[in-house]
């Protein structure tokens, strides 16, 4: 595909979401990977769609879209990618922490999301292996869960059944413009003309952005995740402590891990979640392991019997004010940012090719995409919006 | 072979075993080859590498799941169950 | 304090740790096994009168593994499972789980003796229960007196095949076929290997004694093909089809048996050797191996292997190279000591009658052409052939790592060791191309080596 009406570089979820938006509003689009599908930080994830760990925000506004435009895809591309409308619940151990779930989840309903106390028994009821010295919680009836390898791919498969392509295994090298627009890209191998280019690229979004002399303050917040083998069903919902939602917002280089666990259509559990600034290292920090462990075990006891059968680690790409950059680039007209979603790339995703698409269509975005735009980084110094 | 015996249940039936041997080996001296069912197809399974790398002779051992027949030593009154899927 | 950690009680284990501790090392031996003697001197109690029948050379094994009780320099840790190990700047870390709990050792010397598994390849029906791999029936016998079943056939390919269907008629069990792929003609042209090997034929030999006795004719150029289940779900037939040498199918006919003892040779363990950043290379037979240098020294310094991971060959090249791993590794932590000309002779030797079992014994890509798409690839996972095909054609998947993240092949239980080597080859046979040796080196890295139990996980430092 010579001249694409759309260029998407990056073949993770969030690339493979803008790609299909752009495809329904009848662009033709070409994706580009280095990699195969959701070769970066998407193949990492756990596949989380919530609703429940944002405060009142322009990023819950877009959550809340999202996550309702995950089921419209499924139905659209027929499926295939395990998404499953779980729910998700919300525990606290300490007073403090309760006072402060109680509060959020009223601010939160207020803003469309359903929530549900919990008390002792109803939450014994709603998990019946949780710890028996927790004694309240709140569940999310919106969150939802899928896989997020399959869930790119299944996306891109559905691109190129309607009239888009995929390219992978071409590495960008340049992003071409003429008098501050877009005219195309070049690859290692080929260069190609469109008057739009989409940066999905995730925790690699800084260095793209450099191809076209832009700017973009992506860093990486490495995390890991604990497989459990095969188990009998122990855990019904998502299930996190609510310290996970002050971790996400933590400035702090060091270690932050809480608890985060919850099964998996194959019958596995996966352990969560820890967040560090140590750029890409890549060894396998067995501490952080230990650590997961045992606020899993915290949170199910009778976890301590299930066998950890691996282990991996991702970089979560987040800008300063732990914001997803969604928008055109302060300087050049047709490059488009859509990165740095910090963990919530899965669920975030759907909405997030929504707002790309209706800026390049000029169609009406559902919400202000102000908030997310990459002008608030005004030539390297971020500037609050 | 050491020719004291021993006995644990499998399935609430009682099984002899002589000391030292694994409890796959023990069901497979009573002819009982099917261990487990396979979590999506339900498609019975037993020993297949018998030397504890293939994992497919998973069996519940005193309540704990995927449990290796192969190379778990019968102990007295251990209770063994047929895995279902994950599940005991 | 030991100087020396030697991980496997198998031949090579046994002989590094004899080695060593003979040159002034004090030694630590870790096995996973309740008793030492690895898969090949596999045994099942103190009293062994009773267990000849079942063995060629026990008494060489009997000879090591009293040496290695014997001595006090060596410390055994038997039933103890390595579950990572890591590697920080020549300072290696194993974290073992022994007796229920979790135990750290330190050390800047390892020798890894962490020997073979039976290579297996999917058909359609290798997963009813009663189908097995030759050392599992051995296992069974030789570790628990148990034989698998009344009417067993033998099939695959190489040498293993002769020991396995000798013992299920010392046993009283019957071999109603013994099925070798290979011609035996491909002998001829390692003659003179045979000539240096004698004690090699006499062990022949020994097994074909007794399965001419047993009324078992060994046909060559035939393998099992497919395998039929009963009423009950279980074994009850197979299909042994005539195969060309490219092993494709002529004609088959039906059999019924009760167990099919099915081995394609061995794949080497190697999870500990990568886990440690080991360099791993893909040997003649496809598998994967150890890369050592002439003192069985791997890429990393201190850390030496022997045995089966270094390449596949046998019992007396592993106990010739482990005596080499032994020796270079007590000089290695100081001791006053060194290799000899005779030790190296003597492992050439075994090394070159390695190198012709593998020119005799060649698994054929034909092996494909045996599976639908309805074929368990992925036992774990029940991932089907068909499952691995949409991965390909549909999904995208380029490579086998790819496909394995996609359709969850090679992510259950046993990681990949049973369906790894096979999937590697299955991808590159839908992608039309040949398969990498990234592809095959990446499908057995595996940081944790084995399940462990989130609670041991959490009590530990």
């Amino acid at each position: 595909m010579k001249n694409p009406d759309a260029i998407v570089i990056g073949a993770g979820v969030v690339g493979a979401c803008t790609a299909l938006a752009l495809s329904n509003a009848g662009l033709k689009v070409l994706v580009i990977d280095r990699g195969p599908v959701a070769s970066g930080t998407t193949g990492a994830g756990e596949g989380n769609i919530l609703v429940s760990d944002k405060e009142p925000s322009a990023e819950l506004t877009l959550a809340i879209r999202s996550r309702d435009a995950w089921f419209e895809i499924d139905t659209d591309i027929g499926g295939g990618f395990e998404l499953e409308a779980k729910g998700g619940v919300v525990v606290s151990r300490s007073t403090k922490g309760i006072s402060d779930l109680k509060k959020l989840a009223s601010l939160q309903k207020v803003n469309g999301v359903e929530t549900i106390e919990l008390d002792e028994s109803s939450l014994q009821e709603a998990e019946p292996f949780i710890s028996k010295d927790i004694s309240y919680g709140v569940l999310y009836p919106g969150d939802a869960q899928c896989q997020p390898m399959l869930a790119a791919a299944q996306i891109i498969r559905a691109v190129r059944k309607r009239g888009g392509s995929f390219i992978q295994g071409e590495n960008v090298v340049k992003i071409n413009s003429v008098s501050g627009s877009i005219i195309g890209l070049t690859t290692d191998k080929n260069t190609y003309s469109t008057p739009v280019v989409i940066n999905a690229t995730g925790t690699w979004a800084g260095e793209v952005a450099k191809l076209a002399n832009s700017f973009l303050p992506i860093l990486p917040r490495r995390g890991f995740i604990l497989v459990t083998s095969p188990a009998p069903k122990i855990i019904y919902h998502k299930v996190y402590d609510a310290d996970y939602v002050a971790n996400v917002a933590s400035g702090e280089a060091d270690l932050q891990s809480s608890a985060v666990v919850e099964g998996t259509a194959s019958g596995t559990i996966l352990i969560g979640a820890s967040r560090e600034r140590v750029g890409f290292k890549n060894d396998l920090n067995i501490a952080i392991l230990r650590q997961l462990a045992r606020q899993a075990i915290s949170l199910f006891p009778v976890l301590s019997t299930i066998q950890l059968l691996r282990a991996y680690r991702g970089f979560r790409p987040y800008a300063p004010d732990h914001l997803p950059v969604i928008g055109e680039d302060e300087n050049i007209s047709g490059l488009w940012h859509a990165a740095g979603h910090e963990g919530a790339g899965i669920g975030l995703a759907p909405a997030t090719g929504e707002l790309i698409t209706a800026q390049i269509t000029g169609a009406t975005p559902f919400m202000d995409p102000a908030p997310f735009s990459p002008k608030r980084f005004k030539g390297g110094e971020y500037v609050a919006i | 072979m050491s020719q004291f015996r021993i006995e644990f249940t499998f399935d609430g039936k009682t099984i002899p075993a002589i000391i030292g041997q694994s409890v796959g080996a023990a069901l497979l001296a009573t002819n009982q080859r099917s261990l487990r069912k396979t979590r999506f197809n339900k498609n019975k399974r037993g020993i297949f590498c018998g030397i504890g790398v293939c994992f497919d002779c998973l069996v519940v051992v005193d309540g704990v799941t995927n449990q290796r027949a192969c190379i778990i030593e019968a102990k007295p009154g251990m209770k063994v169950q047929t895995q279902d899927g994950s599940n005991a | 304090m030991h100087n020396v950690v030697v991980v496997g009680g198998g031949p090579a284990g046994l002989s590094a740790a004899l080695a060593a501790a003979a040159a002034g090392a004090p030694v630590l031996l870790i096995d996973s096994n309740s008793r030492l003697g690895g898969q090949y001197w596999r045994n099942s109690s103190d009293n062994f009168d009773d267990q000849y029948e079942q063995h060629f050379d026990l008494e060489t094994g009997l000879l090591l593994i009293n040496a290695v009780k014997a001595r006090k320099e060596i410390e055994v840790w038997s039933e103890a499972q390595i579950w990572s190990a890591t590697n920080n700047e020549g300072k290696f870390t194993l974290r073992i789980i022994y007796q229920g709990k979790e135990k750290i050792v330190n050390t800047a010397n390892i020798i890894l003796c962490t020997g073979a598994y039976d290579r297996t390849l999917p058909f359609p029906g290798w997963d009813i229960p009663g189908v097995m791999t030759p050392g599992g029936v051995q296992s069974l016998l030789k570790g628990h007196g148990v034989l698998a079943g009344k009417r067993v056939v033998v099939a695959g390919t190489g040498p293993f095949l002769l020991p396995v269907a000798a013992g299920v008629i010392k046993a009283g069990g019957e071999v109603v076929s013994l099925l070798e792929a290979n011609k035996s003609r491909r002998w001829l042209t390692s003659f003179n290997v045979i000539l240096e090997n004698l004690g090699k034929l006499k062990e022949a030999f020994y097994y074909i004694k007794t399965i001419s006795e047993g009324k078992v004719r060994a046909k060559f150029g035939y393998a099992v093909i497919t395998a039929h289940a009963g009423s009950n779900g279980e074994l009850e037939s197979v299909d042994i089809a005539k195969i060309d040498r490219n092993f494709n199918v002529k004609k088959l006919k039906n059999i019924k048996c009760d167990v099919a003892a099915i081995g394609w040779g061995f794949t080497a363990d190697t999870s500990l050797a990568g886990s440690l950043g080991c360099k791993q290379v893909v040997a003649k037979d496809e598998s994967v191996i150890v890369w050592v240098d002439n003192d069985q020294q791997t890429s990393i310094s201190g850390i030496f292997a022997a045995g089966e991971i270094t390449g596949i060959g046998g019992s007396e090249l592993s106990m010739a190279e482990g005596v080499i791993a032994g020796i270079a590794a007590a000089k290695f932590v100081g001791c006053k000591v060194e290799v000899l000309k005779a030790h190296r002779k003597r492992r050439a030797k075994r090394q070159r009658f390695a190198n012709a079992l593998i020119k005799a014994y060649p698994v054929k890509s034909g092996w494909q052409s045996w599976l639908n798409d309805q074929t368990t690839v992925c036992r774990c996972e029940e991932v089907s052939l068909g499952d691995l095909k949409y991965s390909v054609e549909e999904l995208g998947a380029t490579d086998s790592r790819t496909a394995k993240l996609f359709t969850r092949c090679g992510m259950g239980l046993c990681q990949g060791r049973i369906c790894g080597r096979s999937v590697v080859d299955l991808v590159a046979n839908e992608l039309k191309v040949l398969p990498t040796d990234t592809d095959r080196i990446s499908a057995v890295n595996r940081p944790i080596i084995t399940p462990i139990p989130l609670g041991v996980l959490a009590q530990g430092e």
